[in-house]
This record gives C-alpha cells, structure tokens and sequence, in this order.
C-alpha cells in the first residue's frame, strides 16, 4: 500500500487542552479510511488539520510526499465536504459544483459539461438551474460531493457527511459513496461517530479515543478482535465476564471465566497482549447460541435463567444469566421458521465457544 | 393601518350583528385594538400632516395667507427653478456622499467586530459603538463645528505641528464640513445593519470556498460580500433616507454653499412665509427619496430571496 498521507507524531492544543496527543497513521491511495470515535474524541479536529484548517502544535504531515506545513487549505490537494454542506446559499446548484473551477484552464462550454458530468455522477443531472436554498438535505449533500469531486482531489475528507440525513437516505448515501469511491478511485477519509457507518463502509477503520488511536485496523478485525475494553464496548455489542488469567504460556493462555470454568485460549485471543492476574473476557452476542429442546450443543455449555427478551422481527435479542455469574448475557438469535422465542424466567441452556472469546487483561 | 381598521370595522356594522360579534371575538380584533393606540398616533402625528402639506402645496400663496385656488404653480417653480434644482442636487449629492462614505467606512469595523472580536466581547463592542448616541445631535454637531473651525482643534493642531501656516478653510462652512459631520453621526446605524448580516453567514461556507481553492481576498468577494449585501442595502438605505432631509447640520456648519433642501424648505415657511412652496419642495424632496429608496428595496428583495433557506 502506497501511502497518500502520512501523519506523524501530531499534537493539538488549544490553550491547556490537549486535543491530539500523538497521532501516527498512514493512510493508503485509494483507501476508504474511517476516523470513529465518541464526539470530543479529536477526529473532526485531525481531519481539520488534514485540509488545513487547522496547523499542528508539533508533528508534521505529508500529502503526497509533500510536507504541509504552511500551505493553505486552497493549495492543498484534498477537498471536503462539510457536515453542515456548505453550500453557498447565493448560487445555483451548477455555481456551486463549478466553485473551484474559477482558474481552470477550460472553456466557458468545457466547464460547464464538467459541471453537468460531475451532477450526473451524484444523480442530480438536470439540477443544475436550480437555487441551492431550495433543495432537500440530501441533496444538498450531493451538491457538496460533486462540488469536491470536480477538482479531482488526492485524498476528499468527509466530515460526518451522513448525520444529519434520516435512516432510509442515510442507508442509501453509505452504499453510494462506496460506489462512487470504487469509481473515482482516490482516497476518501470518513469520520463518523456511527460505529456501523465506519464498519459499512471503510477499508480500515481508526478508532479514535481522547485525542489518541486506540486500534487502527480493518472492519472485521476490529469487530472480531478489539484491543481493549474500550474500543470493544465502541463497537457493536460485547457481553464482559470477569476473569483471571492463570498462566501465559507462548502461544497458550489459561484463563479461569466467572461462571464458565477454564479456557484455554489462543494468544491472537488477546490482542491487547496478556499478562497473568486479573481481567475480563468478552464475546459477541451472536458467538452464544441458546440450545432448544432437542439440539445438540457445539462447543460447551452453560445453563442460565432468561431475564430479558427483545423481539425485533427478525432477531430476538436475549438477555440471559448463566449461573454462577450476576450479570446478563446478550444473546441474539435468528428467528428460524419453528424456533419459538423463549419467555422470561425460563430455564435454557447455552451453548459457547471458547474461540470466540477476546481477552482484555 | 388606522385606515384599514376603520375599513374593517365598517362592513361589520352594516352587516348582520352576528358577524359584529364574531369579529370582536377574533384575532383580527385584538390584533387591531392592540396596534390602535400607536395607529391613532401615527394617523393624527403623520397622516394629517402629510395630508396638510399635500394639500398646501396645490394652493396659491398670496401675501401672508394661503388662498383657495387649486394651481400646480408651485410645483413649476420648485422644479424649474434653477436655485431649488441646485439645492435638491446638492442634497441628494451630499446624502449619496455621506452615504458612500459611510458604508465604507462602516463595513470594515463591522467586519472587524463580526469576524475578529471574540463572541464575549461582541456585545462589548457594539456598546462602544453606541456612544456617541449619549449625546445630543446637536450637540454632537456643535462639537464638529469646534474642531472644524478656524481656529478649531484641526486647525491649531496642524499649524502648531507646522504643517500649515494658516487655518484650512474648506473644512467648514461649506459642503465638506456637512458630509464629516453626518457621516460621523450615522456611522452606527450602518455598523449595526452590515455586523447582523455578517453574523449571519455560516462559517463553514468561508471554509468550504478556501477549500475549493479560494484565497481569504476571492472568499471574501465571492462569499462574505454578496451573503452581507442585505445589510449593506439596509445601510445604505438608513443613511440616505434620514440625511437627505438634514436640518440641523447644514444650518449649523453648513454655512451659505452648504444649506440642503430642508433649510430651502424651513426658509419658504418661516422666513417668506410661503406655505405653498414650501410644501411644494417637501413634497418633491419626499417624491424623490422614494423613488430612490424603492430602488433599493427592490435590489434587498432580490438578495434577501437568496437568503431564504
């Protein structure tokens, strides 16, 4: 992977506060790379030091193999689109997307088939007449994309691009801007604070916490194996059992789990890395399977009382306490055609897996 | 609005007593009892008036009375005499300079207070921007009138420095010292405008411009000036309006090269007593303010669609 940007070792302060501390990353061509974390956490303010809004108390960071320090948001070769959209509100649509072609070298005509090109790209073809006040959110939001697509940028920063659409166009938006990322082929940096927005659609995904990169990892590596507790309690669901960690042995970890007994675990379990005393193990809901009368389990088996049922139509979420053990399970199971949903209060059995189990120490 | 409660309040009588009593009851009825004492004000302090002066400048003047014979005699003579025509010009260019000067002398403070003054101290700001206000007009007008003079604070301040070895005299008593001092008065009332429109722009579409390749001088020509332009509009049109008719300041250190249309209008009526002339050129000096000011508010119209969103 050849990288397009390279950010090291930046820090931000704004007065006493200590906004970044210490970002390293480097950030692929062509990648659809993700800045995810809680609002605070300093995402938006690195993506503003990307395009220059903002200049670094210390680090430095290169765009293209060049340095940027000094150089101003207009001479950089990223574009952005704001989370507010930005869209001058004196212009049509057309005077918008053709913004930044002012010293373009084309025609007049030549321009304007550019403009008319990149509208179609983003579905908005025959928009172009239109005042940019009258149209609807997600319009507006395409009106920003083609604007920024238009100057053919290295690297085009999305600022929580989607946050402020309704959930059936925002489901839409996720799907086309892959498409159009596959399309245009440059890099596109994505910060969101919507944990399965970044799982969607990025090829790595920085989870950011406080000012610093807790896991920079692909998707499913980051769902499947979360360094630390935090990050893993960021994204999607994880039940924690408290758990002390026996021996560590090379490539073997014993680990006595409240309530399921010993495990041996694998040392790609603990991607945090492991040291004996006292930790916690989580597992996702779907790793537990409840056992209906007649199956017969995979794996090993806990019995427990369920406290908790939630039907969501297609999945019924469960929330079971196994014995031995205080705290509720989240349990999600497919609602095949014959499975009834369980009740509360019912006695079942479990069925886990010890290979789905991250250990944080 | 006295006139439309009066035409509201009429068909109901003469209709059925049902519609009388629904109409008490309605909004429409609070609404108008609560706007009739400022209505009343208005209708008998500027409908009368106005309508009084319409009427006097249609009548003939004769010695020391008005007669009652209807003649646009009046009207020929404010227009075609020379003497009022150079007046009326001087007037509306003296309150175009007044204005231009101090739009541009206005936008840059109110940009400075928009853009650059941190947003606890803004109010602080446009506090100072105020104070002059704690002071009459006139007296304000007075103090010009001081430093202006010919022994004034400009001119022993500059010969003291050696700069000049006797006092400037095109600095009062003529059109100059007018156009200083009422761009110094008004200067707030265009501040005040212009920062409202400057607030309102959203921050995000300075960025976004420098981020489609825009230096901070094109972004501000392509965006903050066209997004302020209702505010410079409402300024322009503040200034203009109340300067054009100035009274006051012309009198004081306009001297006889500097007298406006109202001090042409306040000599008809209290010096030569003719009523209908004066009335003549109040009437035209308003024609013409309006005439202006509906351009203006036609070019507002035009930039505040744009703002609607």
């Amino acid at each position: 992977m050849k990288p397009i940007i390279q950010i090291r070792d930046v820090h931000k302060y704004y007065g006493d506060y200590h906004a970044l501390r210490g970002i390293n990353v480097d950030i692929g061509e062509g990648e659809f790379f993700s800045l995810l974390g809680p609002s605070g956490c300093g995402k938006t303010t690195l993506l503003r030091t990307i395009a220059g809004f903002e200049d670094l108390s210390q680090g430095t960071i290169h765009i293209d193999g060049r340095l940027m320090e000094g150089v101003p948001p207009n001479k950089r070769p990223t574009n952005m689109v704001f989370q507010s959209y930005a869209i001058f509100p004196h212009l049509t649509v057309a005077e918008n997307v053709g913004f930044g072609l002012r010293r373009d070298p084309r025609t007049p005509a030549q321009k304007a088939a550019a403009v008319e090109e990149a509208l179609e790209m983003v579905g908005l073809k025959g928009y172009g007449g239109r005042a940019a006040h009258a149209l609807s959110g997600g319009q507006r939001q395409r009106v920003a994309l083609a604007r920024a697509l238009i100057l053919k940028p290295r690297v085009l920063l999305l600022d929580e691009p989607l946050s402020a659409l309704d959930k059936k166009l925002r489901e839409q938006m996720q799907s086309e801007l892959r498409r159009l990322q596959r399309q245009v082929g440059i890099t596109f940096i994505l910060v969101t604070h919507d944990q399965e927005e970044a799982l969607i659609m990025s090829d790595r995904i920085a989870v950011m916490f406080e000012g610093q990169i807790a896991q920079l990892a692909p998707p499913q590596e980051l769902y499947r194996r979360p360094v630390t507790r935090q990050v893993a309690e960021f994204i999607g669901v994880m039940n924690f059992l408290p758990a002390s960690v026996a021996t560590v042995n090379g490539a073997r970890i014993d680990v006595e789990v409240a309530g399921l007994g010993t495990v041996e675990l694998a040392a790609e379990q603990c991607p945090g890395g492991a040291r004996s005393g006292k930790g916690s193990v989580g597992f996702r809901p779907e790793t537990l399977t409840i056992l209906f009368e007649g199956e017969t389990p995979r794996g090993r088996v806990a019995e427990g009382t369920v406290e908790e049922v939630t039907y969501y139509g297609d999945m019924t979420y469960y929330g079971v306490v196994p014995d031995g053990v205080d705290v509720p399970l989240t349990i999600s199971m497919r609602n095949l055609v014959g499975r009834r949903v369980l009740e509360r209060g019912e006695r079942t059995r479990v069925a886990w897996d010890p290979a789905a189990l991250v250990l944080f120490c | 609005m006295g006139a439309t409660g009066a035409n509201r309040g009429q068909p109901a009588i003469m209709d059925a007593k049902t519609r009388w009593g629904r109409f008490r009851r309605s909004e429409a009825a609070s609404g108008l009892l609560l706007i009739s004492p400022t209505a009343l004000y208005a209708l008998l302090m500027l409908a009368v008036p106005l309508a009084a002066i319409l009427l006097y400048s249609v009548l003939t003047d004769g010695y020391l009375t008005v007669e009652w014979t209807p003649t646009l005699a009046n009207y020929a003579e404010a227009w075609g005499d020379p003497l009022y025509r150079q007046v009326m010009l001087r007037s509306l260019f003296v309150s175009a300079t007044v204005t231009l000067v101090t739009v541009l002398l206005a936008y840059p403070v109110a940009y400075y207070v928009s853009f650059h003054v941190s947003p606890s101290r803004k109010s602080l700001w446009l506090f100072l921007i105020t104070i002059p206000f704690w002071t009459s007009y006139l007296i304000r007008v007075f103090l010009w009138k001081v430093i202006l003079g010919f022994n004034g604070v400009v001119n022993s301040s500059l010969m003291t420095l050696g700069i000049i070895d006797e006092p400037l005299t095109f600095i009062l008593y003529n059109v100059n010292a007018v156009v200083i001092t009422l761009a110094h008065a008004y200067a707030p009332f265009a501040i005040l405008p212009i920062f409202v429109a400057l607030e309102k722009i959203d921050r995000s579409l300075l960025e976004a411009s420098q981020d489609l390749g825009e230096s901070r001088l094109l972004t501000f020509w392509r965006v903050t000036l066209p997004l302020s332009m209702p505010g410079v509009v409402a300024a322009v049109l503040i200034v203009f309006i109340p300067t054009i008719g100035d009274y006051v300041t012309p009198q004081l250190v306009g001297g006889p090269e500097g007298r406006m249309i109202s001090n042409a209008i306040q000599l008809q009526y209290l010096r030569l007593d003719n009523y209908p002339l004066g009335s003549a050129l109040a009437v035209s000096a308003m024609a013409i303010v309006t005439a202006v000011s509906l351009v203006f508010l036609f070019l507002n119209r035009r930039f505040l669609r744009v703002r609607q969103q």
